[in-house]
């Protein structure tokens, strides 16, 4: 089993934030291979894990970096908006110790430079998430 | 927001009642004003995308008849 458990500086006020890295998705690799076509070296950047997103979104830049397309849409609600379609694409999570999880993620603006992604549910479901607040800590474990 | 996928949802919304008598629950691939394909899962039909028309934007989406919006707590999220 893959684990790691990462310490926070107030944790209360930062939320668990994590290092991870995103690539496209595998099938996308393939067909940019097939046409001769450079592959985007994996983005590294600071994920916020979100047991209130039921999916994973990526910051809407990241998409032109990564020259990710879209493969479908999705109706979103959040605490200002509702019913906003967002682009979905296929992409590749790396979590620490190169757990992978390939998922359709959702782009969308996030507020502020320092959190990019946003690990939702649907990476969450295959693993444990325990938040230790009185040790500003947290650990994730697939 | 999306500007991408506007055709494509435009396809879709016009041909929703016709995929829904034949394929409700089932995944459809559309591509500009195109229905290319159904598929029982969503994996297999941004395979086929891919094998068709390479890395460009195109349309996979399960035919329901009401698409209920997915809820984000976070107020990171700037929509």
């Amino acid at each position: 089993m893959a684990s790691f458990t990462t310490k926070v500086s107030d944790l209360q006020a930062n939320g668990p934030i994590v290092p991870i890295q995103l690539i496209v998705g595998a099938m996308d690799e393939d067909t940019l291979r097939l046409d001769d076509r450079n592959l985007h070296a994996p983005l590294s950047i600071s994920a916020m894990i979100d047991t209130g997103a039921k999916r994973t979104v990526i910051r809407a830049d990241l998409v032109n970096q990564l020259n990710l397309k879209p493969v479908g849409a999705t109706l979103i609600n959040t605490p200002s908006s509702t019913n906003v379609y967002c682009h979905e694409y296929l992409a590749r999570v790396i979590l620490p110790h190169d757990v992978i999880f390939e998922s359709f993620v959702i782009a969308a603006p996030l507020q502020g430079q320092q959190i990019q992604c946003l690990i939702g549910r649907d990476v969450l479901r295959h693993g444990i998430f325990i938040y230790i607040g009185y040790d500003d800590s947290f650990t994730l474990s697939f | 927001m999306v500007t991408q996928l506007d055709e494509e949802l435009a396809t879709y919304q016009a041909q929703k009642n016709n995929l829904l008598a034949k394929a409700r629950g089932k995944f459809v691939l559309i591509k500009g004003d195109q229905i290319v394909g159904i598929f029982e899962n969503r994996i297999d039909a941004v395979r086929q995308g891919y094998k068709n028309f390479g890395n460009v934007p195109f349309l996979t989406k399960e035919i329901l008849e009401i698409e209920i919006p997915l809820n984000f707590t976070s107020n990171l999220i700037m929509v």
